[in-house]
């Protein structure tokens, strides 16, 4: 590998152009340093597009060919949706003046980037560690103990899938002797789990967030200031999963992985106070989703999969934009502290309420058009408790996202609190979500056009009446049931309080155990050198005994007593000879 | 801030809260019975259950009360006071 071959092939990369741009970017004042940045943005999509479908940056590694940049469709499908992304991002929080976040605000999304085009596994290990280390700043932005502890525990997490990425990369490599990214599959030819694949597909799945290994979302996301969060919010969970459906598209153990990740966080954001963390919780149940599609691995359920992560950065991202500017203007996201906005903040409760009917899936929004697909795949592969738990997850998103972000910030109890709408800049970012969601909804052909399988959505059409009538059934009468809920007074009310979730082992027990080890270990290394120290010191006492100036070899011998002992010598030599 | 308590906004208002209970109970039923009319019926269903008409109008509402009647009992396991971490550490 000489170095133009290498700064040729980092020239070309969407991901290094937008990793310019945070660096210079940095070095600009405020105002015009998000500015700036939006233009490399703008490079960089022009760059992906000039490029087209194809592989580029081939390189070599210790004899070994590396392709940093792989333009297929699933990778541009995913390029696209994050380039949208970061620029919505920047312009959302275009005051800002923390130059730091402001780097991470790109340079994050520009890891991802990098991740989701690499067309080798070392490329895409190198922008997954870029990825976990240039977040996390986002975490810690607003300062404090609990926010440093908690991005030492994001880091700590995400480095661990990293590691794990590495130790598998080099498992396929001795299996295949190849470091090309594709299919890598849990199970070998006789269907034996391999190790390899369990390995990446865990690495895969921390990022990911898989059940009980999710807590780390919920942990360290809220942590980040009103904009933090909704950048963080869209770019490690959905670079795993474009990692997954690229490695295990058809893995049927991803089903079930799926399920549970759609249901359980359903009940954990129904008890949740703080918004931003109904919105974590979001984040699991949608990746849920596409997993399951990911694992059913039809080309439709894959369309599915991959067609519903791009709608969903776009809603999800929405809401947080929605939950954050009530953040900016009155400076919590307790469900309890909030409430009545809509009087004072009509287009922020206009956008996020379109976010929430696209999260819900409703027809005419963005979620509907590709969210079919997933459910046809459980029912065209006749699994029917699978897909019963999809309509139920269904329901549950409409409970936590569609109903009680937009009405606990908006509507509910009057909280009394009226802040000045949201920022210029805040409802910009939040209009374009809001009309892509309703344009994507609307108008899904652009979309259909960009999936990797485009035989297999040509005769998908999600405005079938039946398709139609069966989510407006389910829609409409969960909304009515919740009305039922609100009128005889049955809805329970938000409570201010801390849930505990799978993060309880490791901050409390897993804390304890850690300070106890930390003590035991020190006390142990104690007794040890002290034990050590003792005899180390008898020792130099007994020799400085007997050499110190005082001891017994130190002393002068009278000239008689060595004369008496040549004597000796002399004469046990005579009688040595005399014998011999 | 007072006076300002006493506006309702448009939402609070009784006539608007009644007029979008009665489009959404009248678009609930549509929905339900549309369903029962064979040109908004699935020609292959997957499931014996989707033959019922109103399946998805009935399973939505039960699941929604499901999740919010029960799973809000799971205060009782995981809910701790607002500093619970804080204290720790």
């Amino acid at each position: 590998m000489d170095a133009n071959s290498l700064l040729s092939a980092l020239a070309i990369n969407p991901a290094i152009i937008l990793m310019i741009g945070a660096a210079l970017g940095v070095f600009l004042p405020n105002g015009l340093r998000r500015l700036f940045m939006l233009v490399f943005v703008g490079v960089s999509a022009f760059e992906l597009n000039r490029l087209g479908l194809g592989n580029y940056g081939h390189l070599e590694i210790f004899g070994n060919p590396v392709t940093m940049l792989r333009i297929d469709p699933l990778a541009r499908l995913f390029a696209i949706v994050f380039h949208i992304a970061a620029a919505l991002n920047l312009v959302y929080n275009f005051r800002s003046k923390d130059r730091l976040q402001d780097f991470a605000t790109l340079a994050y999304p520009a890891s991802a980037l990098g991740g989701v085009l690499a067309g080798d596994l070392v490329t895409l290990f190198v922008w997954w560690e870029i990825a976990a280390i240039t977040s996390v700043f986002l975490v810690w932005a607003p300062g404090g103990r609990s926010t440093y502890l908690a991005g030492m525990r994001y880091l700590t997490i995400q480095i661990l899938s990293g590691v794990l990425l590495l130790a598998g990369v080099v498992m396929v490599f001795r299996e295949t002797g190849s470091l090309a990214f594709g299919e890598i599959g849990l199970r070998d030819a006789d269907g034996a789990i391999k190790f390899s694949g369990l390995v990446i597909l865990l690495a895969f799945g921390i990022k990911s967030a898989f059940p009980l290994l999710h807590n780390w979302v919920q942990d360290s996301y809220p942590k980040a200031d009103f904009a933090g969060t909704i950048v963080l919010s869209v770019f490690t969970t959905k670079l795993a999963v474009a990692s997954i459906a690229r490695a295990f598209p058809g893995t049927p153990e991803l089903v079930p992985i799926g399920i549970v990740m759609t249901i359980f966080p359903i009940f954990f954001a129904l008890i949740e106070n703080d918004l931003k963390k109904v919105l974590c919780y979001s984040i699991n149940n949608q990746v849920g989703f596409m997993i399951v599609g990911i694992g059913f691995g039809t080309a439709a359920s894959m369309n599915g999969a991959v067609g519903y992560a791009f709608t969903n950065i776009i809603f999800e991202s929405l809401l947080f934009m929605g939950v954050g500017a009530a953040i900016y203007r009155t400076g919590t996201s307790k469900a309890t502290e909030l409430g009545g906005l809509y009087r004072t903040m009509p287009f922020t409760m206009v956008f996020t309420t379109i976010g929430a009917l696209s999260i819900s899936a409703f027809p005419g929004f963005a979620g509907f058009v590709t969210k079919g697909l997933i459910v046809d795949a459980a029912g065209g592969a006749h699994a029917f408790w699978i897909w019963l738990a999809l309509l139920f997850a269904s329901a549950g998103v409409l409970e936590h996202a569609g109903i009680k972000i937009p009405y606990f910030t908006f509507f509910a109890h009057d909280s009394g609190k009226r802040p000045k709408e949201a920022p210029p800049e805040m409802l910009l970012a939040m209009g374009i979500s809001a009309f892509l969601c309703i344009a994507i909804g609307v108008y899904p052909e652009p979309l259909f056009a960009l999936l990797p399988y485009p035989a297999a959505i040509a005769d998908y059409h999600p405005y079938e009446a039946a398709h139609v009538v069966e989510q407006l059934q389910l829609l409409l009468w969960a909304v009515l049931a919740f009305a039922v809920l609100i009128i005889i007074k049955w809805y329970p009310a938000e409570i201010a309080s801390t849930n505990l979730d799978t993060d309880w082992f490791y901050r409390v027990p897993g804390r304890n155990l850690a300070t106890w080890i930390a003590g035991a270990t020190r006390g142990v290394w104690n007794y040890a050198w002290s034990i050590v120290d003792q005899r180390f010191t008898a020792a130099m006492d007994r020799i400085y005994a007997v050499h110190g100036p005082e001891g017994a070899m130190a002393r002068s011998w009278p000239t008689g007593f060595m004369a008496l002992a040549v004597a000796i010598i002399l004469g046990l030599v005579l009688i040595v000879v005399f014998t011999a | 801030m007072s006076d300002q308590h006493s506006n309702d906004g448009w939402a609070d208002k009784k006539g608007f809260r009644n007029a979008f209970l009665a489009i959404l109970v009248l678009a609930a039923l549509a929905a339900a019975i549309a369903g029962f009319i064979p040109s908004f019926r699935k020609e292959h269903p997957h499931f014996e259950i989707e033959k019922f008409g109103a399946f998805f109008a009935l399973y939505g509402f039960a699941a929604f009360m499901f999740i919010v009647l029960v799973g809000q009992h799971l205060r009782r396991l995981v809910a701790r006071k607002e500093t619970y971490y804080e204290e720790r550490e």
